[in-house]
């Protein structure tokens, strides 16, 4: 009681985000007994058809579900593996780079792009992209090579995703390794070049072992979206030539679940995608405690 | 250790608090939301009042209310500060019907945003308009909208509020009403448009035809030299590879609109990607109809050749208008009034550019086809709980009377609004176009609660196809057609009416079976597939057949017997 006198202006502050958090996260959970629904909006949840797990056999009752999920592990993954090592590297080197107003010039042009959306990326990639005189093929030609079908052939749109993905998000991505560096204690590499650590040997041994927690939390929390492989990016690049290597769950719940209107089995593909992170989540945290002694919670 | 039980009794307390809290907040509002009492009152004095005097009024004083929601189309423009919800049109209603309009909400609409829209208001159970009016684009949303049991009987309404001009156009194809029956109940106001719409044509350079002395193409055969000869020795001097002998796109579908390539299947004999009456009198696919395997195979040969765009995966609707427009293209397939819009803009960039419609090529059979244009573009669906659905049926039979066919002397002779799609020049005659009008021309007629206002299906037609014959515009239609819609239009009517027998309806307009529900995607998702990677040379023109077993076990046969299951009962 006495705590709760003393400290009561700290219950008040965190009150409105529990609300929030209640509100939008906890209650809306209820949704989910439409996975195992035949849920029609004029029935409603209460009256809607138990079906219990025949959503998800739908799901990998498809001759192209394996296919599906496999582009969607693939795409996030190599999203996930290379929003990881492209922002460190780059923050490495931006530290070591002197002149602040250039740092700081570079550090805005980088993470600008994370602001814009993909249907309007998705316009311009479209048309920089082109086969048919688009600017990066211009230049490849010009240079001798062939026109690369970025988007049109299977592999290549893989590229292209994950590619244009990174340069989209690896300035933001960069801000918070930016942000450990700007907490290591100078002394530490003062004393190094006193013993005669040479530039490399000051990253190795320093610079990088003070990003390691930040990294393993930012790649723990990542993995939570494996099998998030970016709906409005796809949606707005894909094209039925690649829906060999570029359909993925999300668009796939998009035209069954919202054009076709069959909530229960989006909500039943959601509800799936969700216990896998949890799984992914779960395993990486208490990875990271046993191997790297670290702990996120 | 009390004291610590005690604040966590006390939390504990506090988080069931907040969650009744906010759980009563939420039904509370899902009362007032879907709570049928204000509504039962509301049709009681309808009633009530129904039993003295017809509620139905030609204006209402004091105005009564519609509300309704909005997917305005992105090039939609407007001017002097309007918007979707405030403007010239909902103005004119207030004043001069007593209907005030209000909106719910708006939403431009690119990326199916409206349907996606209406499909999360629907399943979310959020308010939903008195009047909601949507296109048949969104054909399978229609169905959803009508099995969600928030619209009341609108047959009934309509048998009983709407005027002579309204009835006697729905009743020029009685089977526009049949994807809206519900046990007998008439669930939907169709909405009609002017028939053969979106039926096309093809129009091409005639320019580029004299030049090379060549007579328009009307086999397949001929069209391919045709096409040749605008690649490799063209005309206008361009070099071959910036040429595109035929502006055609399939991102989305192979039966669409404008660059659609649906003919050449035609000539083949089949239409893909929608239902025909086959030999047997019984619906069938067109996708898997042994033509479509010729037609992918053609289309193969022309990306081979570069007669097609070589992006042409990637193509909507809009995008295949750009060369056309750029005047790098040789033909386009559209409908009739594409000299309007968007070829007249060609003259900017091509000042010496003359498109010209001309019939579809005939196939080595003789045959040619296109799709047809149902008489109904969308439907209008009427809230049950809506207090004055009378007030609707007073704005549409003043459509109807008024807008649909205007007559010399009434008041819309010259145009809808004054200093929107027309204005009236120093010695009172009425000026059109952009340079004319101050501020430049805006589409007025899209601001109208109904999609176009009103339609008779078959008034655009019969007005063209008399202008074409040499009658003299004196209707605001025959004037509007002619100085509006391009020069060519009333010949491309002709020539899309020289062909009347081609045009091919999908002919399954019900609501999705069971089979579609949880199969359709991937049919589909098959399809495109198989006929991208066929038309781009990724696989042989016979992985259709495969395509075909596939289709057939996947779940396609199953859906014909569904299909023409509804087909036969329609047809008692």
């Amino acid at each position: 009681m006495t705590h709760l006198k003393k400290y009561w202006p700290l219950h008040l502050m965190v009150l409105p985000s529990l609300l929030f958090l209640i509100a939008f996260s906890y209650l809306p959970m209820g949704g989910i007994v439409m996975a195992f629904q035949n849920f029609k909006p004029r029935l409603g949840i209460t009256g809607s058809e138990w079906v219990g797990l025949d959503n998800f056999r739908f799901l990998f009752e498809r001759e192209d579900s394996i296919q599906v999920i496999w582009n969607t592990l693939l795409i996030a993954m190599l999203k996930i593996i290379f929003n990881l090592i492209a922002p460190f590297t780059f923050a490495i080197f931006l530290n070591e780079v002197r002149k602040e107003l250039f740092k700081r010039y570079v550090q805005t042009m980088v993470y600008l792009p994370h602001f814009l959306s993909w249907v309007l990326l998705g316009g311009i990639l479209l048309n920089v992209l082109s086969t048919d005189g688009g600017f990066v093929n211009r230049i490849l030609e010009s240079v001798g090579f062939d026109a690369i079908p970025f988007l049109m052939d299977g592999s290549w749109f893989r590229f292209t995703v994950v590619a244009s993905d990174i340069w989209k998000e690896f300035g933001y991505g960069a801000i918070v390794f930016l942000a450990a560096l700007s907490n290591v204690n100078p002394s530490l590499y003062e004393a190094a070049e006193v013993d005669g650590a040479s530039r490399l040997k000051q990253t190795l041994h320093i610079t990088i072992p003070a990003m390691l927690p930040i990294t393993i939390v930012v790649g723990t929390l990542a993995l939570g979206n494996v099998l998030n492989a970016g709906f409005d990016q796809i949606f707005n690049l894909y094209n039925p030539l690649v829906y060999d290597s570029g359909d993925i769950l999300d668009t796939f719940v998009y035209r069954t679940g919202i054009i076709g209107g069959n909530m229960g089995f989006a909500t039943a593909i959601g509800l799936f995608k969700s216990v896998i992170s949890m799984v992914l989540i779960f395993i990486s945290y208490r990875a990271a405690y046993k191997w790297a002694n670290y702990r996120i919670f | 250790m009390r004291a610590k039980f005690r604040i966590a009794l006390l939390l504990a307390l506090s988080l069931v608090m907040i969650i009744t809290l906010a759980a009563c907040g939420g039904s509370k509002e899902d009362k007032s939301a879907s709570s049928d009492q204000p509504a039962q009152t509301g049709t009681k004095t309808d009633e009530g009042a129904a039993q003295e005097t017809s509620p139905y009024k030609d204006k209402y004083d004091p105005p009564v209310t519609i509300t309704t929601v909005w997917g305005v189309d992105p090039a939609l423009k407007f001017k002097n500060g309007e918007t979707i919800e405030n403007n010239v049109a909902t103005k004119w209603a207030q004043d001069t019907l007593g209907i005030d309009i209000q909106s719910l909400w708006s939403v431009t609409n690119t990326n199916n945003a409206y349907a996606t829209k209406l499909r999360l208001a629907m399943t979310s159970g959020q308010e939903l308009p008195d009047v909601l009016v949507v296109g048949n684009e969104d054909a399978q949303l229609i169905q959803d909208l009508i099995d969600s049991g928030a619209f009341q009987d609108a047959g009934a309404l309509f048998d009983k509020y709407a005027n002579e001009k309204w009835k006697t156009a729905m009743d020029l194809d009685k089977n526009v009403w049949n994807p809206y029956l519900r046990e007998g109940k008439r669930m939907a106001i169709p909405i009609l448009d002017y028939a053969y719409n979106n039926d096309y044509l093809l129009w091409i350079r005639q320019d580029w035809l004299d030049k090379l002395n060549m007579a328009a193409p009307t086999t397949i055969d001929e069209l391919e030299k045709v096409m040749e000869a605008f690649k490799n020795n063209n005309p206008s001097g361009l070099s071959p590879d910036k040429v595109i002998p035929l502006s055609i796109g399939f991102k989305s579908s192979m039966n669409t609109w404008m660059g659609d390539p649906s003919w050449l299947f035609g000539a083949y004999g089949t239409i893909p990607q929608q239902w025909n009456v086959g030999a047997d009198g019984k619906l069938e696919y067109g996708s898997i109809n042994p033509a479509v395997k010729q037609g992918l195979a053609k289309l193969n040969e022309w990306y081979t050749k570069g007669f097609i765009p070589k992006e042409a995966a990637l193509w909507d609707e809009n995008k295949t208008s750009e060369p056309a427009v750029a005047g790098t293209a040789g033909i386009i397939p559209g409908p009739y009034w594409m000299s309007g819009w968007p070829l007249q803009d060609t003259a900017k960039n091509d000042p010496n550019a003359v498109w010209k419609p001309i019939s579809l090529p005939t196939g080595p059979d003789g045959k040619a086809g296109r799709h047809g244009t149902p008489f109904s573009n969308g439907v209008i669906l009427i809230n049950k709980d809506m207090k004055n659905p009378e007030a609707l049926f007073t704005y549409e039979n003043y459509m109807f009377d008024n807008i649909a066919d205007p007559q010399p002397g009434g008041p819309f002779e010259n145009g809808l609004f004054k200093g929107y799609d027309y204005d009236v020049d120093a010695s009172g005659n009425p000026v059109y176009g952009d340079e004319n009008v101050q501020g430049g021309v805006v589409n007025a007629v899209r601001y109208l609660l109904v999609r176009d206002g009103a339609r008779i299906p078959d008034a655009q037609m019969k007005a063209l196809l008399g202008l074409a014959n040499g009658k003299e515009a004196t209707t605001r239609m025959e004037k509007d057609l002619k100085n509006n819609f391009g020069k060519e239009t009333p010949a491309a009517a002709k020539v899309l009416m020289g062909q009347p027998n081609i045009s091919f309806m999908n002919m399954y307009t019900g609501p999705s079976t069971e089979t579609m529900q949880t199969k359709l995607d991937y049919l589909k998702k098959i399809e495109m597939q198989t006929f991208n990677e066929i038309i781009y040379g990724e696989k042989p023109a016979d992985a259709i057949d495969k395509f075909v077993e596939t289709w057939k076990s996947s779940g396609g046969d199953k859906m014909t017997e569904e299909v023409n299951a509804w087909y036969a009962n329609l047809n008692k």
